[in-house]
């Protein structure tokens, strides 16, 4: 508190008074300008101060440390109008002023990075994007990402979820580009890829699809099988043929039920039953 | 007779077997260092838990299994032992020799 009133004093210092006063002020006389300044502080407008508006955030905590303990649910109560109006925002307050040991993912919180992914009253989604509930006085509930091994707290294991990524080889191959130009490609088939190439893999999608939750060695998952047919779908990639007979087998592809729950929980708005929908046309018409 | 294992203590068994072998990948100087971090990292884990824990074993398990991949990387060529570590192969050898003196 001390030094936050020091420092705003001294820009109002170099403007009223002479700067000079400034640059002779010794540690000796640092508290007489202090209470002038502090006094001056006090006649300038106050911020209205709101009400305290309580709200109960209940966390999955987990600590690998200790194995043999199990996994409980702790819960914080926080003060909405000194936090910021997303859950993230909340976390982060959490660690910041309460339990420094509450573990979390995040980067960007801008909902680009896909870090922050989490199950946020029964919907997978990123942290970062969804809005605190200020109405309701129910308590949120804060769970890592469903059926995924967990690291610790609400960070999962995802790495077998990237090496399924890494399966599908998700980038170009074409055996003879262009070597003298860009690779140009018309804007309809610019147009194609829309609504895919945006994918962040957060892992929202396929960790709440029940055929993946049962089948995760084996089934790809939706976020894989829509990167799958985004680089199906390029018209500049050359090995169509070698990534659809990839997929042709009973797991891969086909335990996908058409449950939709990736769609209505993409927290990007994508859709990846309609690309695992268009995945399943191209392999019948093959 | 041939011991009667669990599904889980033959998972585990065959970890540590893996992980021994990886040693013998290793560059000769640095074996025995890497030998004694597995030795160490199985023996206080296994002492440090109930046998009935089976979600924390398997968890251990799991975690085992991710390490020694990193580990099993020919890029990997030394590690690195605590004084704790070697401790605790002092008083594991001195166990042995008692036991075997009895």
């Amino acid at each position: 508190m001390q030094g936050r009133v020091k420092s705003s004093t001294t820009t109002s210092m170099q403007s009223l008074v002479a700067r000079s006063a400034l640059l002779r002020s010794t540690p000796a006389r640092a508290s007489s300008l202090r209470t002038f300044a502090s006094s001056a502080a006090r006649s300038q407008a106050v911020p209205t101060e709101k009400p305290v508006k309580p709200k109960e955030f209940k966390i999955y905590r987990w600590n690998p440390d200790e194995p043999a303990k199990k996994p409980t649910l702790q819960s914080y109560n926080i003060d909405l109008n000194q936090c910021g109006p997303m859950i993230l925002d909340a976390l982060i307050k959490i660690k910041n002023e309460m339990d420094p040991t509450l573990t979390f993912r995040r980067s960007c919180r801008e909902g680009i990075c896909g870090s922050c992914a989490m199950n946020i009253n029964g919907q997978n989604t990123l942290a970062c994007l969804c809005r605190i509930d200020r109405e309701s006085p129910k308590d949120t509930k804060i769970y890592p990402l469903p059926h995924m091994y967990i690291v610790k707290d609400l960070v999962p294991d995802l790495t077998h979820f990237y090496k399924q990524y890494k399966s599908i080889e998700p980038f170009l191959k074409n055996d003879n580009p262009p070597s003298d130009r860009e690779f140009l490609q018309s804007p309809e088939d610019r147009r194609k890829l829309d609504g895919m190439y945006e994918c962040i893999l957060c892992a929202c999608c396929s960790t709440s699809c029940p055929s993946y939750w049962w089948n995760q060695d084996e089934y790809l998952g939706p976020a894989t099988l829509m990167a799958a047919y985004r680089w199906i779908a390029d018209s500049r990639d050359g090995y169509g043929a070698q990534r659809k007979e990839k997929l042709q087998n009973e797991l891969s592809l086909y335990r996908c039920h058409t449950i939709f729950n990736c769609a209505r929980t993409c927290p990007k708005g994508l859709n990846p039953a309609m690309a695992i929908a268009k995945l399943k046309l191209e392999l019948a018409a093959d | 007779m041939a011991i009667q294992r669990s599904g889980l203590q033959k998972e585990i068994l065959a970890l540590y077997r893996r992980a021994l072998r990886m040693v013998r990948t290793k560059p000769p100087p640095t074996q025995e260092k890497f030998r004694l971090f597995v030795r160490y990292a199985f023996k206080t884990q296994a002492t440090a838990l109930s046998p009935r824990d089976v979600s924390a074993i398997e968890h251990l398990l799991r975690k085992g299994r991710r390490q020694l991949e990193t580990y099993e990387d020919s890029q990997v060529r030394d590690c690195w032992v605590s004084k704790e570590m070697y401790e605790w192969n002092e008083r594991d050898r001195r166990r042995a020799q008692q036991h075997s003196a009895s």
